[in-house]
C-alpha cells in the first residue's frame, strides 16, 4: 500500500534529517527496553524493602540529619547513604529499584500509547470516513457530534470515563509474561498489569482528530474520477471505501497517528500521576510516588519524568520526520497530551 | 527568417549610444546552496542597460531569468547569494550620498551595488528599482487592501525622498517598537493618509475605474488583469528609474495582455523609465523591446539590437528559438522547442564545455572548451558566446552524435514535454526550482 | 451575510452544541456504574435511609424526568446540589471558577510573550544557532508532561533555592487589585504574582512550545511566498515584511488551531492545578471525581464546554475578520 515515491521520500528525508535519525535511535532504544525490561532489569520491580528505601541513584551521595535525643540532649546525627550500582536511579520510599521500575515502565507507556491510538484510529477513521464519504445527513450528525466532543478537553473526559471501568474486571487485566513463562529469567514479575481501561479511554477521547482528517480526506478524494468511475462500474460503497478512499487517505492518518501515540503516552502518565490508571507500574504513577519526598529524595518524581520526555521526544521526532516527508499538511491538527 | 517591423529597426540604428550605460553588469555570478550541490543559476552575466530602453532577456524555463532579476535588485535569500562580479549602477545623486561612507564602491557617476551593504542596498528598492511579478494574485498580499499596498510603497518612497543624505537605515527604518506603537496609536501608523490618496491616483493612472473604492478591497476581488495593474501602480509608486518585468503578462488572457503591454509602453514614455523585461514570448520581445538578451543555463549566450538578434543570429540556440515563427508580432509567438533538457545548472555536472553543446547540433570539437564571449558583425552591441562567430561550422570537426551519452537528448524530449512548451501556461517559479 | 448574522449562526451552533454537552454529560453519569447513594448515606443505613437519601437527590423519578428537570434547572442556573458538601454545585463552581480563569490567562499571556518572538526568530534565521536553540526548546516542550515539569519547578525554585511559593493561591487577583486601590496596599499583588509564576510556566511551557512550532513552520511557509519578494522589492522596511505582512498572515491559520487547542489548555490546566494545590475548578473535578459527586463533575463538565464553545465563536469571529477571504458564509 505503500507506493515507491513515498518510500523515496521517507529515505531521503532521513537520510537528510539529523532530527529523523536521532528519533528513530531513541524510539529503537524504549522499545527494545520495553520488550526485554525482564533481562535488563536487576531487580523485580515491585520488589519491596524497607532497609533498602530512599538510595539515591549510583555515584550520587546524600546526607540526611536527623534529631535524636542521647542522654536527654538533643543532637544531630548525619546519616550518609551513597549509591551504588546496585541501583543505578537509587531506589522508592518502599525500597524499590527505579531503574527496573523505568523499564517496566516504558512497557505500559508504549502499550497504553499503541493501544489507545489503535483503538482511536479504529473509531475515528470509521466515523470519519463514513461522514465524508455519505455526506449529507450522515456527515453533519456525525460532524456535530465530534464538535460537542471536542468541547470536552482530553483529560477532563478521559477522568470522567475511567469511572467506567473504575472497580470492574475490566480497569486492568494481568498479561503474564512470556519471558518468564517461558523460564527464560526469573525473579521477575510473573504477569504484567495492563491497564485495558485507561487504553480503551485514552483511545475514545482522541477518536475526533481521525474523525476530521479521515473525512477531509474521504470529501476529497470522493470526487475523484476514478472513484466515480469505480462506482458506475458497480462496485458498492463498502468497497469504494475500502479500496479507494482508505488506501488513499492513509498517509495523514499514519502522520497523525505518530503524534497522537506521543500525546496519548503524555495522556496515560497524566492520569497515572492522578491514580486513575489502574496500574502501579508506570511513569506517571512513581512520579506521584515521588512527589512527596521532594525535600529528601528528588530522585523519585525526576527519573521517571525524564524516561517520559526522551520516549515522547522520541516520538515526536518520528512525527516530524514522517510529516515533512510525507507532507500532508496537518500541521497543530492533533490533541494536544494534557 | 522573420523580420523586424521596421519602425523598431530605424530607432535602434540611431540609439547607437555614446551615452553611458545606466545599468553595467560585469561577470555577475549568483549560486545556490542546495543541499544537490552547488547551482550556477547565473554564470559570469555581463550587460548593458541603457536609460529610457526596453532591454529584454529571453530563454527557457530554468534558464536564470529569475534569479538575474533578483540579483539586480538584491532579493536573494539563503541558500542564494551573489558571489561575484559588479552591477555599476549610474545615479549622480545616489553616488555622492554614499561616497563618504563607501568609497570603493564609487567609480564617478557609479555605483557598485554589490559592494554596499544591504541595508544601504534596500534604500534602492522602490525608489531606483523596482519589479512586478509574473503571477499578480500571489504577488500581492492576499490580508491587506490592494490600495494600502500601494500606498506603503509611496511611503517607503516618501520617507526615502525626505531625507536623501543619510542612507542608513535610519532613514526609512521602521523598527518593531514602531509598528508595536502603530498598531495602538493610528497616527503612528507606517502609512500616513496622503500616501494613502497617491495610491488612489495611481490606480487611476494605470486605468483602474472607481479607484477610490477598488482601493479598498482586497486581492481577491480583482482580476488578473486588474491586479497586474495594480502591481505595476505599486511598482511605479516610488517613481523607479528600473523596472524589472518578470514575465508581466505570461499568466493573462492573450487580450489583456496586450493591455498590459500597452500600458507598459505608455507609462514608459510618460516617465522615461528603463524597463528590463524578462519573457518567454518572442512576440512580446518584438513589440516592446530595444534590445534583447538570449539567456541559456545561467548566461548571456547572445545579445544586440532586435535586429541583431532576431535577423542575424549566430547562437545555435537563438537560431533554435526563433525556429520557424510565422508571425513574430503576434503575440501568441512562443519559444521554439528545442530537443533536449535545460541542463540541472548543477555545479559539478556542468563541465568546461559549451553548456548548449549537447543539444548544440553544430557542436565541434573546440565547443569542448567553453567559449568566450565574442562580437558579431551589427550594432556594436551584438556578441554571442558560441565559436560560430568567429569560425564556419564545418563537419570535418564535428563530434558525434551520440557525443554526449547515446540518443539522450532524443529520449528525453520523447519523454517528457521540451521545457519551452510547459512554461506556456502559467509557469510558476516554484515549477522551476 | 453580514458581520453580526455570522456571529449570531455561531451563537445558534454553540447553543446546539452546549445542549450537546448537558446530554452527553448527564448520559455519561447514567451510564457509569455505581450507585450514588451508596456514599452519600452512611453505611449501616437500612433501605429505608436509602430510599429517603434517593428520594432527596431526586434519583427516585425515571431518568427522563431527572433529564428534563436538570436541563431546566440548568437554564435557571441550577445544578444541582453536591453529594457530598450541602451546597449548590453551582456556588461551589463559580467560586472556583476565578482561579482557574487567572491560570489559563496569564499562561496564555506566557505563552504568547515567548512564543511569537522565538518563533519569528526560528524562522527568519533558519539553520542558525538561536534556530536550533528554539526549535530544540519547543520539542522538549511539546513532549514534557506539564505536571513533570511542575514538580521539577518546585523541587528546583521552591526546593532547591527556596524562592516562590509551591501551593495555594492565599489571595486572587481581583481582591489583589482591590486591596491596591482601595488601600494603596501592593502586598495583595505581589503575593498574588508570587503564587502564580511557577504554574503558569508550568502551563504555558506547552503552548510556548506549540506556539514556537507551529509559527515557524507557518512563517516559513509564508516566506517563501511571492508576496513577500514584492512586498520587499518596493522597499518596505524588514520589520514590517516581517510582521505586518509575513507574521499576520502566518497567525490567520494558528488563530484556529489555537481555539481548537484550548481544550488542551483546559486539560493541563486541571492537572496543573492539582500539583500546586490551586483551588480552581481542575482540583474540584478531580476531588469529584475521586468521591462521584455527580452534581459538580456534570457542572463542572458543563461549565468548560460552554467556555469552549464561546471561545471558539470569538475565535471564528477574529478569524473572519483577519482573512479577508471568508465572507462570513
Ligand atoms: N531558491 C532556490 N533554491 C535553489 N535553486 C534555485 C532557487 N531559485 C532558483 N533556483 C535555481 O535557479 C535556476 C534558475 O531559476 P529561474 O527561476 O531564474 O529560472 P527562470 O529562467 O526564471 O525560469 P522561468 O521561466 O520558469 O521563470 C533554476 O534552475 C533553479 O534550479
Ligand atoms: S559553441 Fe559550439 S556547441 Fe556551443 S553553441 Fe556554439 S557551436 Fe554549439
Ligand atoms: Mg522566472
Amino acid at each position: 500500500m505503500i507506493s515507491d515515491r513515498v518510500k523515496q521520500s521517507l529515505k531521503r528525508e532521513f537520510s537528510r534529517s539529523v532530527m529523523a535519525k536521532i528519533g528513530l535511535v531513541l524510539v529503537l532504544v524504549v522499545l527494545l527496553t520495553a520488550i526485554f525490561a525482564p533481562f535488563i532489569a536487576p531487580h523485580d520491580p515491585t520488589q519491596q524493602g524497607l532497609e533498602e528505601s530512599n538510595i539515591p541513584p549510583a555515584g550520587v551521595t546524600y546526607t540526611t540529619e536527623e534529631f535524636q535525643m542521647v542522654d536527654g540532649e538533643r543532637q544531630t546525627v548525619e546519616t550518609e547513604t551513597r549509591g551504588s550500582l546496585d541501583h543505578p536511579f537509587g531506589t522508592d520510599a518502599l525500597g524499590r529499584d527505579l531503574f527496573s521500575r523505568v523499564l517496566f515502565g516504558a512497557r505500559t507507556s508504549l502499550l497504553v500509547g499503541l493501544g489507545g491510538t489503535a483503538v482511536a484510529v479504529g473509531t475515528g477513521v470509521g466515523v470519519g470516513l463514513v461522514a465524508g464519504y455519505f455526506g449529507g445527513r450522515v456527515d453533519d450528525g456525525l460532524m456535530r457530534f465530534a464538535d460537542i466532543m471536542l468541547a470536552f478537553p482530553a483529560l477532563v473526559l478521559a477522568l470522567a470515563l475511567v469511572g467506567f471501568f473504575r472497580g470492574s474486571d475490566y480497569q486492568a487485566i494481568a498479561i503474564p509474561d512470556p519471558f518468564v513463562r517461558a523460564g527464560l529469567v526469573d525473579g521477575m514479575p510473573e504477569s504484567f498489569v495492563f491497564p485495558l481501561g485507561l487504553t480503551v479511554v485514552v483511545g475514545i477521547v482522541n477518536w475526533v482528530w481521525f474523525a476530521r482528517i479521515s473525512r477531509g480526506e474521504a470529501l476529497s478524494i470522493r470526487q475523484e474520477e476514478y472513484v466515480k468511475a469505480a462506482k458506475s462500474l458497480g462496485a458498492s460503497d463498502w468497497t469504494i471505501l475500502r479500496q479507494h478512499v482508505l488506501p488513499n487517505s492513509l498517509t495523514p492518518i499514519i502522520v497523525l497517528a505518530t503524534i497522537q501515540v506521543a500525546a496519548i503516552i503524555l495522556l496515560e502518565s497524566s492520569l497515572s500521576f492522578l491514580g486513575f490508571s489502574g496500574t502501579t507500574l508506570s511513569w506517571g504513577f512513581d512520579i506521584a510516588q515521588g512527589r512527596d519526598y521532594l525535600g529528601t529524595s528528588w530522585w523519585i518524581a525526576s527519573i521517571p519524568g525524564l524516561a517520559i520526555v526522551v520516549t515522547v521526544v522520541g516520538i515526536n521526532l518520528l512525527g516530524d520526520w514522517l510529516r515533512d516527508a510525507l507532507d500532508p499538511g496537518l500541521e497543530g491538527e492533533h490533541g494536544g497530551g494534557m | 527568417m522573420p523580420s523586424i517591423p521596421d519602425s523598431r529597426a530605424n530607432t535602434e540604428g540611431g540609439c547607437e549610444m555614446i551615452q553611458k550605460p545606466l545599468l553595467r553588469v560585469r561577470d555577475l555570478e549568483t549560486r545556490f546552496f542546495t543541499e544537490e550541490g552547488q547551482v550556477n543559476a547565473v554564470e559570469k552575466l555581463t550587460l548593458d542597460i541603457h536609460d529610457g530602453e526596453v532591454f529584454g532577456i529571453v530563454g527557457e524555463s530554468g534558464s536564470g531569468k529569475s534569479v538575474t532579476a533578483r540579483s539586480v535588485l538584491g532579493l536573494l535569500e539563503s541558500p542564494g547569494r551573489v558571489t561575484g562580479g559588479e552591477l555599476w549602477y549610474r545615479d549622480e545623486t545616489f553616488a555622492d550620498t554614499v561616497r563618504a561612507d563607501h568609497p570603493d564602491a564609487v567609480d564617478g557617476d557609479y555605483v557598485d551595488l554589490e559592494s554596499l551593504p544591504s541595508n544601504v542596498r534596500r534604500t534602492l528598492r522602490g525608489t531606483h528599482f523596482s519589479m512586478i511579478f509574473q503571477d499578480p494574485m500571489s504577488s500581492l498580499n492576499p490580508s491587506i487592501p490592494v490600495g494600502e499596498q500601494i500606498a506603503e510603497a509611496v511611503e517607503a518612497q516618501r520617507r526615502a525622498r525626505a531625507n536623501p543624505r543619510s542612507v542608513a537605515s535610519r532613514t526609512q527604518g521602521y523598527g518593531l517598537s514602531q509598528y508595536l506603537m502603530s498598531t495602538v496609536m493610528g497616527s503612528r501608523k507606517y502609512v500616513k493618509s496622503e500616501s494613502l490618496e497617491r495610491a488612489v491616483e495611481l490606480l487611476e493612472l494605470v486605468g483602474i475605474p472607481d479607484a477610490p473604492l477598488r482601493a479598498k478591497e482586497y486581492p481577491h476581488e480583482y482580476s488578473g488583469g486588474m491586479l497586474q495593474r495594480a502591481m505595476i501602480a505599486q511598482a511605479l509608486a516610488g517613481e523607479p528609474k528600473v523596472l524589472i518585468a518578470d514575465e508581466p503578462t505570461t499568466a493573462l488572457d492573450v487580450t489583456i495582455q496586450a493591455q498590459i503591454l500597452d500600458l507598459l509602453t505608455e507609462l514608459q514614455e510618460e516617465t522615461g523609465m528603463t524597463i528590463l523585461l524578462i519573457t518567454h514570448n518572442l512576440g512580446v520581445v518584438a513589440r516592446m523591446c530595444d534590445r534583447v538578451g538570449v539567456m541559456y543555463a545561467g548566461e548571456i549566450v547572445e545579445r544586440g539590437t532586435l535586429a541583431d538578434v532576431f535577423d542575424d543570429p549566430v547562437h545555435p540556440y537563438t537560431q533554435g528559438l526563433l525556429g520557424s515563427i510565422p508571425d513574430l508580432e503576434g503575440i501568441g509567438a512562443r519559444l521554439q522547442p528545442i530537443p533536449g533538457n535545460v541542463p540541472s545548472l548543477l555545479d559539478h555536472e556542468m563541465g568546461g564545455r559549451c553548456y548548449f553543446a549537447d543539444r548544440c547540433p553544430k557542436a565541434m570539437e573546440e565547443c569542448l572548451e567553453h567559449p568566450p564571449e565574442f562580437d558579431v558583425d551589427g550594432s556594436s552591441h551584438h556578441a554571442t558566446r558560441c565559436y560560430l562567430a568567429e569560425t564556419t561550422y564545418s563537419e570535418a570537426r564535428a563530434l558525434d552524435a551520440d557525443y554526449f551519452g547515446s540518443a539522450e537528448p532524443l529520449e528525453d524530449a520523447a519523454d517528457e514535454p521540451v521545457e519551452p512548451a510547459r512554461s506556456d501556461g502559467g509557469n510558476t517559479e516554484e515549477d522551476s526550482r | 451575510m453580514s458581520q453580526y448574522q455570522f456571529i449570531l449562526r455561531r451563537l445558534l451552533q454553540g447553543i446546539l452544541v452546549i445542549w450537546g454537552v448537558v446530554t452527553l454529560v448527564f448520559l455519561l453519569r447514567y451510564m457509569t456504574p455505581g450507585n450514588p447513594v451508596d456514599f452519600v448515606a452512611p453505611l449501616d443505613a437500612g433501605q429505608e435511609t436509602r430510599d429517603q437519601v434517593a428520594a432527596d437527590l431526586g434519583l427516585d423519578q425515571p431518568v427522563y424526568v431527572q433529564y428534563f428537570d436538570y436541563l431546566f434547572g440548568l437554564i435557571q442556573g441550577d445544578m444541582g446540589y453536591s453529594f457530598i458538601r450541602s451546597q449548590p454545585a453551582s456556588s461551589i463552581i463559580f467560586a472556583r471558577l476565578p482561579a482557574t480563569i487567572e491560570l489559563a490567562l496569564a499562561a496564555t499571556i506566557v505563552a504568547i510573550i515567548f512564543s511569537i518572538p522565538l518563533g519569528v526568530i526560528s524562522a527568519t534565521r533558519r539553520h542558525e544557532p538561536a534556530d536550533y536553540a528554539a526549535t530544540s526548546f519547543s520539542l522538549v516542550g511539546i513532549s514534557t508532561p506539564n505536571f513533570w515539569l511542575g514538580i521539577m519547578l518546585i523541587l528546583l525554585v521552591s526546593v532547591g533555592l527556596g524562592i516562590l511559593p509551591t501551593s495555594r493561591r492565599p489571595i486572587g487577583f481581583v481582591p489583589a487589585m482591590e486591596m491596591f486601590i482601595f488601600q494603596l496596599e501592593i502586598q495583595g499583588i505581589r503575593t498574588w504574582i508570587a503564587h502564580m509564576i511557577l504554574p503558569a510556566v508550568t502551563l504555558g511551557t506547552y503552548f510556548t512550545a506549540m506556539i514556537v512550532r507551529l509559527t515557524r513552520s507557518g512563517m516559513l511557509d509564508e516566506l517563501g511566498k511571492s508576496y513577500v519578494l514584492a512586498t520587499r522589492a518596493k522597499g518596505v522596511p524588514e520589520t514590517l515584511v516581517r510582521y505586518k505582512h509575513v507574521l499576520r498572515n502566518t497567525m490567520i491559520p494558528i488563530i484556529t488551531v489555537l481555539g481548537l487547542q484550548l481544550g488542551t489548555l483546559i486539560g493541563g490546566a486541571v492537572i496543573t492545578e492539582f500539583v500546586f494545590n490551586w483551588p480552581g475548578l481542575g482540583t474540584l473535578i478531580i476531588n469529584a471525581i475521586d468521591v462521584r459527586d455527580w452534581p459538580i463533575i456534570q457542572g463542572s463538565l458543563i461549565v468548560i464546554g460552554v467556555g469552549f464553545v464561546i471561545i471558539n465563536i470569538a475565535v471564528d469571529a477574529l478569524y473572519a475578520k483577519l482573512n479577508p477571504k471568508v465572507s462570513y458564509e
